[in-house]
């Protein structure tokens, strides 16, 4: 792996297997000699990631974009193929990656929906061995950052989406990551919570030089991506 | 309100045993009343807990794709809901049992057996152990949901043989023999040894007790642990 790497990826593929009913058969064989049925999610894919860039994996839905995502951090584990990411094999060093990388994924939340956002940039702050002190002054950072004021003390549940994402990309930052993973942060977000969200990413990645990889559907990508040709 | 249809339920239960006992004389299996009432209180306290809802919610987890957020943690994702679900239970555990134990002692008093030694030494242990087998029997149940998803029907049959072997319905100690040889070697009898502590038979018994709980902790501790292996393989959510 080039020492400049952040990531790299070298032939990379991931079946998921299923079993699927026989129609010939009735349904107690079924339930003991069911057909198996693979899905090939991700074929052959290798590439290389340098610190500091901003990369966005765009494709159609079911194009392998989360499950490749979901490799790179040790959540799913590859058929074949090798990942390198800091130095770490996320399947076998999962929690050792954790600490340094964020990651966000636009359908779900890690926030905790009934308290306050600062309790939740607490609770990830203690996840991730950071003192009292230490997780303080990074709230502090993160809120002017992400302009959370305005909201901070508000249960999460209470806020909109566009805040909320922003809280989700603030909270995956806590403990200084040096890549943050986004899968799908834009969807539901309306035009301008979207453009919010893209300065809020240039902005990470050119103040703190985190390295930002993500994916999408969404063309708005291209904004981020253009940003470097003066759009 | 799960809370509170415990309480209602050990309500009517005691109401209905002191009854009984009463058309007895006072004493069935040469067990008092005293006892028994204190016996399923014990169940019931422990049963506030909520150790239970692990199965569901690590279900919830695998059905919902959460578990990809905790898996993305620096964490242990059973040992992290292990703590969630103490953590979400031990606040209505420690009120009802202090409000609840004081209420039944004013009420029928404490039996003998409360004051030895062997009793105040050993039911914090005993507590322990059942928490732990509890979670690790419960949490097996919940890592089916990596393989057939919805994991109900084992839940169902589990959750009942605890109720009925750990002594909810019948206290142990007037189970027929068969019935209480199998709640005494059963993971799911051996969850609630807690309730066995105030009988008389606990001064004889309690390391025999203590050694089959070990030993289930040790077995399905096992067997957690390889299901879990597997089970991270078996990941697979929405959108990968």
């Amino acid at each position: 792996m080039n020492s400049n790497n952040s990531i790299t990826v070298s032939k990379l593929n991931k079946e998921f297997s299923f079993s699927v009913k026989k129609v010939s058969s009735g349904w107690f064989k079924n339930l003991f000699t069911s057909e198996k049925r693979t899905i090939k999610a991700v074929s052959d894919v290798s590439f290389e990631v340098k610190e500091g860039e901003r990369i966005a994996f765009i494709g159609p839905n079911g194009a392998g974009k989360s499950t490749t995502i979901k490799m790179l951090t040790g959540i799913l584990f590859p058929s074949s193929g090798e990942i390198n990411v800091l130095g770490y094999n996320p399947s076998k060093d999962r929690k050792k990656l954790a600490y340094k990388i964020g990651t966000v994924f636009g359908q779900r939340s890690q926030l905790l929906p009934n308290l306050p956002l600062t309790d939740s940039l607490e609770f990830f702050g203690v996840m991730y061995d950071m003192t009292n002190k230490e997780i303080k002054n990074r709230t502090a950072e993160l809120i002017e950052l992400f302009d959370l004021g305005s909201f901070i003390d508000q249960p999460v549940r209470k806020l909109s989406l566009g805040q909320r994402m922003r809280a989700e990309v603030a909270a995956s930052l806590i403990h200084r990551p040096r890549i943050i993973f986004l899968d799908e942060p834009t969807i539901g977000l309306d035009i301008v919570a979207k453009k919010s969200l893209r300065d809020l990413l240039l902005k990470i990645n050119e103040e703190e030089k985190v390295t930002i990889f993500l994916t999408s559907h969404d063309e708005w990508i291209l904004f981020l991506l253009l940003h470097d040709l003066g759009y | 309100m799960d809370t509170l249809s415990v309480v209602a339920r050990f309500g009517v239960l005691i109401i209905l045993y002191s009854y009984v006992f009463k058309i007895n004389d006072g004493l069935i299996k040469n067990t008092t009343f005293v006892v028994t009432a204190w016996s399923m209180f014990f169940y019931f306290s422990f049963m506030i807990l909520g150790l239970r809802n692990i199965s569901k919610v690590i279900m919830h987890d695998v059905k919902t794709g959460n578990v990809e957020v905790l898996f993305s943690k620096p964490i242990s994702y059973l040992f992290y809901r292990f703590w969630w679900q103490i953590g979400l239970g031990l606040y209505s555990f420690v009120v009802i049992t202090i409000v609840g134990g004081l209420s039944l002692y004013l009420a029928i008093g404490f039996p003998s057996t409360f004051t030895s030694s062997i009793f105040l030494f050993t039911v914090p242990f005993i507590f322990l152990g059942g928490v732990i087998l509890s979670l690790i029997l419960y949490g097996i149940v919940g890592l089916l949901a990596f393989w057939i998803q919805d994991i109900n029907p084992v839940f169902w049959i589990v959750d009942k043989a605890v109720m009925i072997l750990g002594g909810s319905y019948l206290p142990v100690a007037l189970f027929p023999l068969i019935m209480y040889k199998i709640a005494l070697y059963s993971p799911f009898g051996a969850s609630q040894f807690l309730t066995h502590s105030v009988y008389e038979s606990w001064q004889s018994n309690w390391y025999e007790l203590f050694s089959i709980q070990f030993l289930w902790i040790m077995i399905l501790g096992f067997i957690l642990y390889f299901m879990f292996k597997g089970a991270k393989k078996k990941v697979s959510v929405n959108g990968g």
